[in-house]
C-alpha cells in the first residue's frame, strides 16, 4: 500500500521534472487555444522554433532579451534573499537608462572612457531612485512593495519628459527619443554586445557575494528569520540598505546596457516591462542567483516567440497570457515536487529518498 | 481536573456554568474539560500562569472562539454563541487586557460604537448627554467629551467598563485589570467591582497576583495546562497554597549540584553584574527596574517567577539584546559593550526562550544555523568571506558533541525534532560560553530525556567555570539544579535565595509579590513595603 505524502523538502530533481512538465503543459494548452481560434499550432510551433532558436538572428535576439532580464532578475532575487520585494526594477531601469544617456549625450570622448562612466552614472541614478523606499523601509518599516512600485510610474514619465523636452532629438527629429548616442558597448557576435557576458558575470558575482561572504550570510539569515539576526546581533538595518541599493544599481545597469548596447538612444517606454519581468524571472529562479540565468532564458524565449506570433497577426497580449500560464503551472509543479509516494508504515518526519517511478 | 460540584444553594442558578469545555489549536490543548460555575453576587478569580488557558477560556465564554466540546449554560439555559454579540446579548461583557477602544474617538463615541441602542440621529450633544447619564447610573465617572488617546490607562479602563455595563452585562470579565493601574486606580476599581457585586451581578477577574486575588475574590479557580486544577473558597486559601496549585505537581527535590572533583571553584569576582539595571518596554513603561544581581563563574543561578514578571527583560540585559534604560551592566567588572554580537564575542552564550523564532533560521540548513555564532571568525569567516565547507565542518563537530542523528547538513533545521534543535542550539552556545550561558526555559516543550541532557550540559559548563543562568517556570528544576535562586515579580527582583535551603512556600510568596517573612535572603527585598 503506497500513497502520496507531502514532504517538507522538495528534492532538486523532482522540482526539475515537474517544471519541465509545467513548461510542456503550457505549450500544450497554448497549442489547444491556438487550434480553437483557427490556427494551426504545429505550423506556428515550427515557425517559432525555426526563427527563435533555429536561426542566427533568433539566437542573437534571445541573447539581447536575456541581458536585461538577467540583471533585473538578479535585482529582484537579492532583495528576496533578505525577505523584501523590489517591485521597482522598472523605474530603476529607466533611471539607469537616463543616467547613462546623460553621460552619453554630454560627455565627449572615446567609448572606452565614456561607457564605464555611463555605467557608473547609471548605477548611481538607480541607487538614488531606490534610496527613499530603502530608508523608509529600514527606518520606518514602510512597505517597500508599494513605494518601489509607485516610483516606476514617476520614472517612466520622467523619461518621457526628457525625451520629448530637454533631450529630444534635434538632429533627425525622431519622436520620443534622444539623438543617437555614439558611445556604445562593443558588439561581439552579430548584434550581441559585451553586455551579455557582463550580465552573466554579474549573476555569478552576485551568487558568490550572497553565498560566500559574511555579508551574504548575514543577508540570508536576516531574510530567513529576522528574529535570529537580531539574536545574533547582526546589523540588519545596514544590510537592508546595502541590499536594496545594490538591487537598484543592478536594475539600472540593465537600463544602461539597453541604451549603450542595444538601442543607442534613450526612448520613452524603452524599459519594455523588463523590470516587471525581472520579478517573474526571480520567482522562477526561486531565490537562487544562478538559476536566474535559465529563468531569464525561458522568459526571453517567450518574448521572442511572442514577436514571431505577432508577425502571424496574433495579439501582443499572447505573451502575457503565456507568461501567466507558465508562472501558475510552475508554482503548481513546485508544490507537487513536495509529494512522494510512501509506503504506509514509516512514520512521517523521517527523511527518505524515495524516487517516484 | 475536577471542580467537584459545588454546594450551590437551593434555588440559586449560576449566572454562568461551563461544563466540559475543550478548545484545541493545532498541536496545542488550550482548554480541556473545564468545568466552572459563576454564581450571582460573587467575584470569582481565575488564576493561572501565562499559557494556562485563561484567555482562551474567556474567549470561548465571550463568543470569540467556539468550543470544540462542552456546554455553556447561562442562567440555566444552554447557549451557543456564534459571535461576540450573542454573548453580549446574554449579559456577558469582557474588558480585555489590551483595550479595544478607538483612540481617535471621544469617550462618548466609544461608548456608543457598535451598540443597537445608539440613537439613529447622533450629534455630539446627544451622545455626550447619554454618556453622562450612563456614567451617573453606573457610578463610573468618565469625561464624555475627552478623546480616548489622551486618557490614562486607568481612565480608559473605566470607559471599557462603562461600555460593557451599559450593554446590561450581569457578568463582567476583567483580564488582568490591575496590570496597567496605579495602586490608587486599582483601589477605585475594586470599590466599583464590589458595588457591582452587591447588586447581585457576578465578576470573573483574571489575575496572577496572589495578594489581589486574596483581597477581592470570593472564590478562586486555578487553571493549569488548560485544565481546571481546582476551585476553592478564597477564605480557605493562602498565597503559598495557591502558588503551589498554580505551578503544579508535588515538587521532588533532587540534588544536581554535585560537582566533579576537578571542577573549577566559584569565581571570586562576578562574570556579569547588573547594577540597579532596568529596561523600558516599547510603551515606555519600565518593565524591569532596580535589579542588582551578580553572576559568578562556576555557579548556576536559577530565576523563578510567574511568566511575564520581567524574565524576558532580564535575559535581554544579560545577553546584550536590551540596552539598560537605567543602571548598568558589567562584564568582568567593565562596562559591557553594546549589542548582542559583542556580548557573544565576550563569551556569553544564550539559549533563548523560543529557539525557532530567535535562535535558528528554520528554512536554512544545519550548517548555516550552526555558524551563527562563529561566522565572524576564522576558520568560517574573519576576512569578510563565508566558507561553507568550514561551516559544514563546524556543524559536524557540533552535531557530534550534541549526539544528534541527522540525514545531512543541508537539511532545513525545521525538519529536526524540537529536542534535537534544542541540543544543537545548546551546544552551539556552550562553545562560545567561556564566561556565561543564559538559558531561558531550556526544558520547555522537551521530553524528560532531553531535559536531563540539558541539565547535564549546564552542570558540565558550571564545572568548567562558567556562570549559568537558568530561567524556568519549573520550580523543581530550579531547586534541583541551581546554587542560588533569584525570584522576580512584576518586573522587580524580590530576592536571591540559596537554593539548598530555599523553601518552596517562601519562593511561592515572593513570586506572588509578597515579601519574604524571614531574613533568609542575601538581597533584601526592600521594594515592597508591607507586612512580613
Amino acid at each position: 500500500m503506497a500513497h502520496w505524502q507531502r514532504f517538507p523538502t522538495a528534492p532538486a530533481h523532482l522540482v526539475f521534472l515537474w517544471r519541465m512538465a509545467a513548461v510542456l503543459t503550457t505549450a500544450v494548452i497554448t497549442a489547444i487555444a491556438l487550434a480553437i481560434s483557427g490556427r494551426n499550432p504545429f505550423e506556428l510551433a515550427e515557425l517559432v522554433g525555426r526563427s527563435a532558436i533555429g536561426s542566427r538572428f533568433g539566437l542573437e535576439d534571445l541573447a539581447l532579451f536575456m541581458t536585461p532580464l538577467i540583471l533585473t532578475g538578479s535585482a529582484v532575487t537579492i532583495t528576496r534573499r533578505i525577505g523584501l520585494w523590489n517591485i521597482g526594477a522598472e523605474g530603476q531601469f529607466y533611471l539607469g537608462a537616463a543616467g547613462a544617456a546623460a553621460v552619453g549625450l554630454y560627455v565627449p570622448g572615446p567609448s572606452l572612457l565614456v561607457v564605464p562612466l555611463m555605467a557608473i552614472a547609471a548605477m548611481l541614478c538607480g541607487m538614488a531612485w531606490i534610496l527613499i523606499p530603502t530608508l523608509a523601509r529600514a527606518y520606518a518599516a514602510v512597505s517597500e512593495i508599494i513605494t518601489t512600485l509607485l516610483l516606476n510610474f514617476v520614472a517612466a514619465l520622467l523619461v518621457y519628459w526628457l525625451v520629448t523636452g530637454p533631450w529630444r532629438d534635434r538632429v533627425t527629429g525622431a519622436l520620443v527619443s534622444t539623438q543617437h548616442i555614439h558611445a556604445a558597448i562593443p558588439e561581439m557576435w552579430g548584434v550581441v554586445h559585451y553586455g551579455f557576458p557582463a550580465a552573466l558575470l554579474v549573476a555569478c558575482g552576485v551568487s558568490v557575494l550572497l553565498g560566500r561572504t559574511s555579508w551574504g550570510y548575514e543577508v540570508r539569515i536576516s531574510g530567513a528569520n529576522p528574529g535570529a539576526a537580531e539574536y545574533a546581533g547582526m546589523p540588519m538595518r545596514r544590510r537592508i540598505i546595502s541590499v536594496m541599493l545594490l538591487s537598484g544599481a543592478l536594475a539600472a545597469l540593465a537600463g544602461m546596457f539597453e541604451v549603450a548596447g542595444t538601442v543607442h538612444r534613450l526612448q520613452g517606454g524603452m524599459a519594455n516591462n523588463f523590470g516587471y519581468l525581472g520579478i517573474v524571472v526571480a520567482v522562477l529562479a526561486r531565490g537562487s542567483c544562478l538559476a536566474v540565468i535559465p529563468a531569464a532564458l525561458l522568459m526571453a524565449f517567450i518574448l521572442d516567440a511572442g514577436i514571431v506570433m505577432q508577425t502571424q497577426q496574433l495579439a501582443a497580449t499572447t505573451v502575457l497570457a503565456i507568461t501567466g500560464l507558465v508562472l501558475m503551472l510552475i508554482a503548481a509543479g513546485d508544490e507537487l515536487a513536495h509529494y512522494r509516494p510512501v509506503r504506509t508504515t514509516p512514520p512521517a518526519g523521517t527523511i527518505e529518498r524515495n524516487v517516484s517511478a | 481536573m475536577d471542580s467537584a460540584p459545588h454546594q450551590t444553594a437551593a434555588g440559586e442558578i449560576p449566572v454562568l456554568r461551563l461544563a466540559g469545555i475543550s478548545k484545541y489549536f493545532p498541536g496545542v490543548i488550550a482548554n480541556e474539560a473545564v468545568d466552572l460555575d459563576v454564581r450571582p453576587g460573587e467575584i470569582l478569580a481565575l488564576l493561572g500562569e501565562n499559557g494556562a488557558g485563561k484567555s482562551t477560556l474567556m474567549n470561548v465564554v465571550t463568543g470569540i472562539y467556539r468550543p470544540d466540546a462542552g456546554e455553556i449554560i447561562v442562567d440555566g439555559y444552554g447557549v451557543s454563541f456564534a459571535t461576540p454579540h450573542d454573548a453580549i446579548r446574554s449579559g456577558i461583557g469582557m474588558v480585555h487586557q489590551h483595550f479595544k477602544l478607538v483612540p481617535a474617538f471621544t469617550v462618548a463615541e466609544n461608548i456608543h460604537l457598535g451598540w443597537d441602542e445608539t440613537p439613529r440621529r447622533i450629534t455630539r450633544d446627544i451622545l455626550e448627554t447619554r454618556t453622562k447619564a450612563l456614567s451617573e447610573q453606573f457610578g463610573i465617572p468618565v469625561r464624555p467629551s475627552a478623546t480616548v488617546a489622551d486618557l490614562s490607562a486607568g481612565e480608559q479602563q473605566k470607559v471599557e467598563i462603562l461600555r460593557v455595563l451599559s450593554r446590561k452585562a450581569r457578568l463582567l470579565i476583567l483580564d488582568e485589570p490591575t496590570a496597567v493601574l496605579t495602586p490608587d486606580e486599582a483601589r477605585d476599581l475594586f470599590r466599583a467591582l464590589r458595588a457591582f457585586r452587591e447588586k447581585g451581578n457576578a465578576v470573573i477577574i483574571i489575575s496572577h497576583k496572589l495578594d489581589e486575588v486574596m483581597d477581592i475574590s470570593d472564590r478562586v479557580s486555578v487553571l493549569r495546562g488548560g485544565r481546571n486544577a481546582g476551585t476553592f473558597e478564597t477564605r480557605d486559601c493562602s498565597p503559598p497554597m495557591l502558588a503551589a496549585t498554580m505551578v503544579g505537581r508535588e515538587i521532588v527535590r533532587r540534588d544536581l549540584r554535585a560537582r566533579r572533583p576537578d571542577a573549577k571553584p566559584v569565581s571570586e569576582n562576578p562574570v556579569i553584574s547588573l547594577v540597579n539595571a532596568g529596561v523600558r518596554d516599547s510603551r515606555g513603561v519600565m518593565s524591569l527596574r532596580d535589579v542588582t544581581l551578580a553572576l559568578h563563574g562556576g555557579e548556576i543561578l536559577g530565576v523563578a517567577g510567574v511568566a511575564g514578571s520581567g524574565q524576558k527583560e532580564l535575559t535581554g540585559l544579560l545577553t546584550g539584546l536590551c540596552t539598560p534604560a537605567q543602571g548598568e551592566v558589567l562584564i568582568d567588572g567593565q562596562k559591557a559593550p553594546a549589542g548582542a554580537a559583542a556580548f557573544a564575542e565576550a563569551g556569553i552564550g544564550h539559549i533563548p526562550q523560543d529557539r525557532l523564532h530567535s535562535a535558528l533560521a528554520p528554512s536554512l540548513g544545519i550548517a548555516d544555523n550552526m555558524a551563527l555564532r562563529e561566522y565572524r571568525q576564522a576558520p568560517v569567516g574573519g576576512d569578510g568571506m563565508y566558507r561553507s565547507d568550514e561551516a559544514a565542518d563546524l556543524a559536524k563537530e557540533i552535531v557530534e558533541v550534541a549526539d544528534v542523528k541527522i540525514p545531512d547538513l543541508a537539511t532545513p533545521i525545521r525538519n529536526l525534532s524540537g529536542g534535537n534543535q534544542q541540543r544543537l542550539v545548546a551546544r552551539r552556545e556552550i562553545r562560545i560560553a567561556q564566561k556565561a550561558l543564559v538559558a531561558a526555559y531550556p526544558g520547555r516543550g522537551l521530553d524528560i530525556g532531553a531535559v536531563a541532557t540539558m541539565h547535564r550540559y549546564f552542570s558540565e559548563l558550571r564545572d568548567a567555570g562558567a556562570g549559568v543562568v537558568v530561567i524556568s517556570e519549573d520550580l523543581e528544576e530550579l531547586l534541583n539544579l541551581s546554587d542560588r535562586i533569584a525570584v522576580l515579580c512584576a518586573g522587580r527582583l524580590m530576592a536571591v535565595l540559596p537554593a539548598q535551603s530555599a523553601d518552596i512556600d517562601t519562593i511561592g510568596m515572593l513570586m506572588g509579590g509578597r515579601t519574604a517573612p524571614d531574613d533568609a535572603t542575601d538581597h533584601a527585598a526592600d521594594h515592597q513595603a508591607g507586612e512580613g
